[in-house]
């Protein structure tokens, strides 16, 4: 890794960006004027930045500089017209340049992309201040009470506490217990029905995960009917009277359930079993109240001779890994885009996907300096050949697009080419899957469950071994999960995994990832594929799935 | 044979004058021969001392303070012109202007003495730490402010003296020791390219984003080169982080359709410089005299602007 050339090539985009800032503005809103300059300066720095190429604060030394020196020659004429020392618009104020908080800076001004926070505003809170309830989430409980759903969270406890979004993050993994060799993960696609003083309904345990942090079900809930508090805003009993199950084990002993607040859907929940299931119990019998007894095995059986995780080595540089995870970045915000983007090829208007690739070329190049990307790597050509397919320009990569891309980019590219890919209507459901994978770059990942909710399907891991990144990713990259994670599933078609949120439970991390397109329910078995640095895995699981009543 | 290490960096720069409002008046304020003077204030230590017991600080002791904060300072080589046409005509009211809007903070040496005494008061570990980490963010603040108000402040001055100080910040960092080497050479190549590509335009109809600048090491002048052809071409330039400070703050680069790679006999306003007459030629001596449209001293106003800056002719 040349970290010296990295950080002489931002310097050097810094410099010919001023030098451009200073010139008579042409080209895309984006590219204009300071704005754009410091847009691409930032995109290239967070690329460095990501490989570990240039420290963050070298990036955000060379961001403050460029600030002050495109500022001091703007103040001159602001006092006399009664803006002194006042900066620009849309300028940051010199001195200043929180490449940590820089994801205002990765887009054009007044643009957001898909999937990040807007720039310049705060995040929403996740849910409503303890103890009230918004109107936006009375309105969803009514359709989901009239629609017979599920009603969002299972206690109160689950209810006023958070769950953390994709963008968190900060807090380091306190424990690096997570998943390890002596860990079971149970697929599970059992219905456990339920009845208590007028509230009735069922959990579904899509799996069993037993790890040094605990042992949990992965769950689906809904009921069947509520009590009338619940409608009128009243103070209500749990929605699922978790205090009245039974779990015993196969030699008598007795266990407690409790929720863990989760980071996806409301419905979807972690439950906890306390204390932890000896290794060698075989079962748990589950018995709700008015409900009859649902056994649970928990003898991990081995896989199937031919169906262990196939393990290849990629070797892929650091530069060619982080490409990777943009393209997968692109493919899947390509949606969130606007229903209209296909249409608009080739491209005669800036949108949110161009705003989305600005600066790829810089990233490349940038990469190229630091000697973290093979000057004949054949990932900047499939990146525009992908910019091409998707009807992106002004990515800014100078190599010709390359015509062999891989067979999942294109499969999704296919899908998104299709007259009316968003037509096929997602029935709800749950599919009962469980697996861990081999170690990929340091991360162990755990599949624990997949749902099909509101015409989204969602992916649940539970995950080990990440460290969280104190600064964005470039062009919206998710630095907290590192890796490039796709389905195939039994039809053929493959499915981007995207983080969508993510809590810390004990010394692991609880994973939604957002499949894009979601899966049908005709999917029989997937196959995972897990991306890193280092290797891939594949790995190929049946689904069973199940259905709210 | 060019001027050596040791040899003084501002042998190629004659004096320069700025008046600068400080009291009810102005006051001048010198650059000679590498070094700031302070012409209305002949104690300036004394003044010093005076400020640290609390009295008022003049505007010239803190113009100086500021400049020696900064002459080692590599923010300066980005912050600070590229050339004649890069002036930044900053006006003394305009930096008041700017510490007033973001309030003037005062250097944080540590507690106040104006502090009112308290009672003491049992300890809160978590108000204590709160009360820490608030300190730092005011004292993070108010060195953010003052060194913004610091570069202001030099930037006022006017263009003579910002290259002056361009140059001196290249020179204090022209022969880093081994160590510093990685931190050293990418914005000294980068200030070289910033100051050396619109010389280059001019030089030879060169596109600036077509020069492509490495740091020259050991001995010898370095390497200009012509590379490629069409949006390919590039030239190629290898120069020691010396250039800055010897050759373009004297506002040598250019002399006589040539150059300027090297000083070999330093003064002013006569001088022998090393040049080229185009890239890939070997460098030819060349005797050069300055001349300066108009001087860098005298009236009210005085802020020697590019305008300023001493032309010189073969």
């Amino acid at each position: 890794m040349n970290r010296e050339g990295a950080e002489t090539y931002l310097r050097l985009l810094a410099e010919a960006m001023m030098r451009g800032s200073l010139a008579p503005a042409q080209g895309p809103p984006w590219a204009k004027g300071p704005d754009g300059g410091r847009a691409r300066v930032t995109v290239a720095g967070l690329a460095l930045t990501a490989v570990g190429a240039v420290d963050v604060e070298t990036a955000e030394d060379i961001l403050s500089d460029f600030d002050l020196a495109v500022n001091v020659r703007q103040l001159h004429g602001l006092a006399g017209r009664g803006a002194a020392g006042t900066a620009p618009p849309g300028t940051a104020p010199p001195g200043t340049a929180p490449l940590r908080a820089a994801l205002s800076g990765t887009v054009p001004p007044g643009m957001v992309l898909p999937g990040t926070v807007p720039p310049g505003t705060v995040p929403p809170a996740i849910g409503p201040p303890a103890g009230t309830v918004s109107a936006a989430a009375m309105a969803r409980l009514t359709a989901r009470i009239r629609s017979g759903r599920s009603l969002g969270p299972l206690t109160r406890a689950g209810r006023l506490a958070g769950s953390w979004p994709a963008e968190s993050r900060g807090w380091p993994d306190p424990d690096p217990a997570g998943p390890g060799p002596a860990d079971r993960f149970i697929p599970v696609g059992l219905r456990v029905p339920f009845h208590d003083e007028g509230i009735s309904g069922e959990l579904y345990l899509m799996s069993f995960a037993q790890t040094g942090s605990g042992a949990r079900f992965i769950a689906a809930w809904g009921n069947r009917a509520l009590p009338p508090q619940y409608q009128m805003g009243l103070p209500y009993p749990d929605l699922i009277p978790l205090e009245l199950f039974a779990v015993t084990d196969d030699r008598g002993a007795r266990y407690d359930l409790a929720f863990t607040p989760g980071g996806g859907p409301e419905w979807i929940s972690e439950i906890s079993v306390r204390p932890v299931p000896p290794d060698d119990v075989r079962w748990l019998d589950v018995t709700a109240p008015g409900g009859p007894a649902v056994r649970v095995g928990l003898e991990q059986q081995a896989p199937a001779a031919g169906e262990e995780p196939e393990v290849t080595a990629a070797k892929l540089s650091p530069g060619e890994h982080l490409l990777i995870m943009l393209a997968d970045r692109l493919l899947t915000v390509a949606p969130e885009a606007g229903r209209d983007w296909r249409r608009r090829r080739p491209v005669m208007s800036p949108g949110l996907l161009q705003a989305a690739a600005a600066g790829l070329g810089d990233i490349v190049a940038a990469l190229e300096a630091a000697d973290v990307l093979p000057p004949l790597s054949p990932v900047p050509a499939r990146l525009a050949a992908l910019c091409a397919s998707l009807g992106i320009g002004g990515h800014g990569i100078t190599v010709a697009p390359a015509h062999d891309l891989p067979e999942r980019w294109l499969s999704l590219l296919a899908h998104y080419q299709r007259r009316k890919p968003d037509m096929a209507q997602i029935r709800d459901g749950y599919a009962a899957v469980a697996a861990a994978l081999p170690e990929l770059d340091g991360i162990r990942l755990a599949l624990l469950g997949l749902d099909n909710t509101e015409g989204s399907s969602s992916l649940h891991m539970l995950a080990t071994g990440i460290t969280p990144a104190d600064h964005p990713g470039p062009l919206g990259v998710d630095l907290d999960f590192p890796l490039s994670l796709w389905l195939r599933d039994s039809g053929g078609r493959w499915h981007a995994a995207r983080a969508a949120g993510w809590h810390r439970a004990g010394g692991e991390r609880a994973l939604r990832l957002k499949l894009v397109p979601p899966l049908p329910r005709s999917a029989a078995w997937i196959e995972v594929l897990a991306g890193g640095q280092s290797a891939e895995v594949r790995t190929r699981l049946p689904l069973r799935w199940g259905y709210p009543a | 044979m060019t001027d050596g290490p040791n040899d003084p960096w501002f042998g190629c720069l004659p004096p320069c004058e700025a008046h600068v409002p400080c009291g009810q008046g102005r006051h001048i304020v010198r650059w000679e021969a590498g070094t700031l003077r302070l012409l209305s204030h002949p104690d300036t230590e004394g003044e010093l001392v005076l400020a640290a017991l609390g009295g008022e600080k003049a505007r010239c002791v803190e113009v100086a303070e500021a400049w020696a904060r900064h002459t080692g300072d590599l923010s300066m080589l980005t912050v600070g012109p590229r050339g004649p046409a890069d002036e930044i005509p900053l006006s003394w009211d305009e930096v008041d202007a700017a510490a007033q809007s973001s309030g003037r903070v005062p250097v944080p040496p540590g507690p106040s003495r104006a502090a009112p005494m308290r009672l003491a008061s049992p300890s809160i570990p978590t108000s204590a730490r709160a009360q820490a980490q608030r300190q730092r963010v005011e004292q993070e603040m108010a060195r953010t402010a003052q060194r913004r108000n610091d570069i202001l402040s030099l930037l006022a001055l006017g263009y003579g003296f910002q290259v002056r100080l361009i140059g001196q910040v290249a020179e204090a960092h022209a022969s880093p020791p081994e160590d510093q080497l990685a931190r050293v050479r990418p914005p000294l190549a980068t200030a070289i390219s910033a100051r050396l590509a619109p010389v280059a335009e001019e030089w030879i109809g060169i596109d600036p984003d077509q020069v492509v600048v490495s740091l020259h090491r050991g001995p010898g002048w370095g390497s200009v080169e012509l590379a490629g052809r069409g949006e390919q071409r590039r030239l190629l330039v290898s120069l020691p982080g010396g250039w800055l400070g010897r050759v373009w703050a004297a506002g040598l680069a250019l002399a006589g359709r040539h150059l300027v790679v090297a000083v070999q006999r330093a003064g002013w306003p006569d001088a022998r410089v090393l040049a080229l007459r185009a890239p890939g030629t070997e460098p030819v001596p060349l005797d050069v005299h300055a001349s300066q449209e108009s001087p860098a001293s005298g009236g009210l106003d005085v802020q020697p602007g590019a305008r300023d800056a001493p032309h010189w002719d073969v």
